[in-house]
């Protein structure tokens, strides 16, 4: 027990962000279980034989490989997982487990923390790091591979599946769901205070741990749709028509709720540093789009613009436009002719991957910027120190990809 | 058979039951139209059994807490069948109006001309459903699909919610609100909520339960025991919501006001001075119904939001935390949490009280209460308050006896650095 618990102090010494989640463990002493297991109510069973046949380096290490499922909600997305792709049983419990085990092990270990000598890697299967577990579980197969693996249990905090030895979520010293959220969230937001401090992969799971991200065509049609839909663009009451209620009432003229299709202008950020497959994605999404809020396909223009824009040309003619362009960006012109146009639009759509300078007020329409993720670290041959400017506040951002 | 014959038709001779028409020898479309009524009726016998649900359990408590409660579910998920449960249960004649097929003159209400509009003005007639429930002075008005509702009625409706207002009528104290809408994941042409529409409702997640629709399928629907305010606990109740939500702000006073600023959380709950009240009128009603801690975070973050309300929530745990001065003032006796980290937060309590007001006693009271916790729980919890305790002490204060007792804490101190060191040493 003693050297289980140095170990434990071991992992926060190592791991200061992670201590609220390791002390909030419950640990339980039992002789069936293989190695280390937790489950889904936060407590971690432990074999006596394999504490003492284990260095306290790498029980420190068990440590957080286990408290990692929980953190990460393994028992949840493998649940849903298996509910959703209909796959139940005990090879397929197994599989869930290598999954999740492949997505915390490519980046717990190392900086003062050994590998234990059984974890199990992407690269045995010779998948890439640093993906999800769900994202693994769809594209190995890992029949054969997994009869090697009989013995690696994780518990059900791991794939969400009830062992014999667990306790159940009636038992002594679990946590409820709210006490998980709170430890977990207390975990992110301590990530997220000393940034500097965890690698990557927590900082990423910090950040969307109480947010995933959302598929960006939802958020997209969400914002072109609220954006065309607001009061005084799309829709709004005239006078031109009476209303159909106008019989009931005579004498009064009741306006009428009339549908003008919003114009739509999307400019289009054709500089390198966009790929032609992004671009495209993304301008299908937004007529798609736009034709489902009720434009009319002439009333979808693109322009493209590099250093200098080029003409509104109507979608109509523009499905096979030849974006035109490459070297710099400069937005400003775009929105600049986007509004000059004969028609002003409703709303303004610029996809771009955000290394632009962006206009100083705000256009009188709607902005929504979709935003290609870039690394931070921008390249300019010139200026090594520049810093592409953040979309302005006033513009719906949406990231794409 | 044809599909025809098993369809509802004019029945010439109504009101008699399947077997007086059977033995009648009446014709054979009655004989089928009575069929199917009993087989109809067959399948709608089913029974319920008691289980806690406490998605329900957090709408009873928001609908008495006459907030008005948003509730986010996919189509056909029961959100319906769960509101005239709760309507039947609380006694309350349930209005349905759909929001989408409705134009905003329909909340604001109708003009109607009379005589001499000049003289009298053009009267705003309210929609009937309204009369209805301003007569009745009770009930419970839903309001479906609100999502898919365009932002010109979204604004008419804001009145209804805030105001209670349809068109001149004033709906009565008695008349709760619920709404409810589609996520924008499954509204194919939804409309997002303005986010001074979202921060008037508690957001709740309408999630089905597989175990519920399985077993309700097969005959057994759930019944809920839904939470009832107890008497004496209402002044308790204020004096505790008040003081964990005064406290938590004046902690973070920037989560008082917050926007939604990400794409992904438009349309969700959000901070704001409006919402905070509504998460303190809900930790009163959930602390007088001694509901638990699930159906409070539910609550509370639909209000607020997720961020916000799960920090209030931490800050509750904390609440719950023995106090340190008692703690210091009877070490023996001590009651420490059992969990770990609140224990070590605990622990970390009592050394900061110590610092704050460094004297010989208090100092040694601090080393009494890490016996203590060494006696009841694990001694590896207790390495960081014991090592800030330490750092505390003065020239002339002696190190008391009962620091001996420590050494296990010492031990497996020493054992960690050690193991921290051949890791350093051996890359």
């Amino acid at each position: 027990m003693e050297k289980l618990l140095a170990a434990r102090l071991h992992a926060v010494k190592v791991r200061p962000y992670l201590a609220a989640a390791l002390f909030a463990l419950h640990v339980v002493e039992d002789r069936s279980v293989p190695t280390m297991a937790v489950d889904a109510h936060w407590r971690c069973y432990v074999s006596p034989g394999f504490v003492a046949r284990t260095p306290v380096e790498e029980l420190a290490g068990v440590w957080v490989h286990e408290v990692s499922h929980l953190l990460r909600d393994h028992h949840a997305r493998g649940e849903r997982y298996a509910r959703e792709h209909g796959e139940q049983g005990p090879g397929e419990r197994l599989r869930r487990n290598i999954a999740a085990d492949f997505e915390i092990n490519d980046d717990i270990y190392g900086d003062g923390l050994p590998r234990p000598a059984g974890a199990v890697l992407p690269s045995l299967l010779r998948l890439p790091d640093g993906l999800l577990m769900e994202e693994y579980l769809r594209t190995a197969s890992m029949t054969g591979f997994a009869a090697d693996l009989a013995w690696l249990d994780c518990g059900s905090g791991a794939d969400g599946q009830h062992r014999p030895w667990e306790l159940g979520p009636d038992g002594a010293h679990g946590l409820s769901r709210q006490q998980r959220d709170a430890v977990r969230f207390r975990v992110a937001e301590g990530i997220k205070g000393r940034p500097g401090e965890a690698p990557d992969g927590w900082r990423r799971w910090a950040d969307e741990a109480f947010h995933p991200p959302q598929p960006w065509r939802q958020l997209l049609g969400a914002a072109v749709r609220s954006a065309a839909g607001a009061p005084g663009v799309g829709e709004n009451h005239s006078y031109r028509r009476p209303s159909r209620r106008s019989a009931g009432v005579p004498g009064v003229l009741l306006p009428s709720l009339r549908r003008t299709p919003p114009r739509v202008c999307v400019v289009i950020d054709t500089s390198g540093s966009v790929s032609d497959a992004e671009l495209g994605s993304a301008l299908l999404e937004v007529a798609a789009i736009s034709r489902a809020v009720g434009g009319r396909r002439d009333l979808v223009s693109v322009i493209s613009c590099d250093a200098a824009a080029g003409v509104a040309v109507p979608l109509c003619r523009a499905e096979n436009i030849a974006l035109v362009g490459g070297g710099g960006t400069d937005l400003r012109s775009g929105f600049a002719r986007a509004l000059r146009s004969r028609h002003r639009p409703d709303v303004i759509v610029a996809l771009t991957d955000g290394q632009t300078p962006w206009p100083s007020v705000q256009p009188p329409c709607r902005t929504i910027v979709g935003l290609f993720p870039r690394p931070a670290h921008a390249v300019n041959e010139r200026n090594p120190d520049y810093i592409p400017e953040a979309p302005p506040p006033w513009a719906h951002v949406v990231t794409i990809g | 058979m044809t599909f025809s014959t098993v369809l509802p038709a004019p029945v010439p001779a109504a009101g008699t039951s399947a077997s007086a028409r059977a033995g009648a020898g009446a014709s054979a479309t009655g004989t089928h139209l009575a069929l199917a009524d009993d087989l109809l009726s067959l399948l709608r016998t089913t029974t319920t059994e008691p289980r806690p649900d406490e998605q329900l359990e957090a709408l009873t408590l928001a609908v008495a807490a006459d907030l008005p409660v948003l509730l986010w579910g996919e189509p056909g998920i029961g959100k319906t069948a769960a509101l005239t449960q709760l309507a039947a249960s609380r006694d309350l004649p349930l209005t349905t109006v759909i929001a989408s097929v409705h134009e905003p003159s329909d909340f604001s209400g109708l003009p109607i001309v009379g005589d001499d509009p000049a003289v009298r003005g053009v009267p705003m007639a309210p929609p009937q459903w309204a009369v209805e429930l301003v007569r009745a002075g009770r009930g419970l008005l839903f309001l479906d699909e609100l999502s898919t509702a365009t932002p010109a009625v979204q604004a008419a409706l804001l009145r209804v919610v805030l105001e209670r207002r349809v068109g001149a009528l004033q709906l009565p104290p008695g008349v709760r609100i619920v709404a409810a809408a589609n996520p924008r994941a499954s509204a194919a042409d939804g409309w997002e909520l303005s986010p001074p529409l979202a921060n008037r409702f508690v957001h709740l997640n309408w999630v089905h339960d597989r175990e519920v629709v399985v077993r309700g399928l097969g005959g057994v629907w759930p019944r809920a025991e839904l939470p009832r305010l107890v008497p004496e606990r209402l002044p308790e109740a204020v004096g505790f919501a008040r003081r964990a939500v005064c406290g938590f702000l004046e902690a973070r006073p920037t989560l008082i006001h917050r926007l939604p600023s990400t794409e992904t959380r438009r349309g969700g709950a959000w901070p704001s001075p409006r919402s905070w009240e509504a998460a303190l009128t809900l930790l009163a009603f959930g602390t007088a119904a001694s509901v638990s801690r699930e159906v409070l975070a539910l609550l509370v973050r639909g209000a607020v939001g997720d961020g916000p309300g799960l920090e209030l929530l931490a800050h509750l745990d904390r609440m719950d935390l023995p106090d340190p001065e008692s703690l210091l003032a009877d070490p023996a006796s001590a009651e420490l949490p059992v969990r770990g980290d609140l224990r070590q937060a605990a622990l970390e309590a009592v050394v900061a009280a110590v610092g704050a007001r460094p004297e010989r006693e208090r100092w040694e009271a601090g080393w009494a209460v890490l016996v203590r916790a060494l006696e009841t729980g694990t001694p590896d919890l207790l390495v960081a308050p014991a090592k800030a305790l330490a750092a505390l002490r003065r020239d002339d204060w002696e190190v008391p006896q009962a620091v001996e007792r420590l050494t296990a804490v010492v031990g497996v101190a020493d054992r960690a650095d050690r193991s921290v060191a051949r890791v350093e040493a051996g890359r």
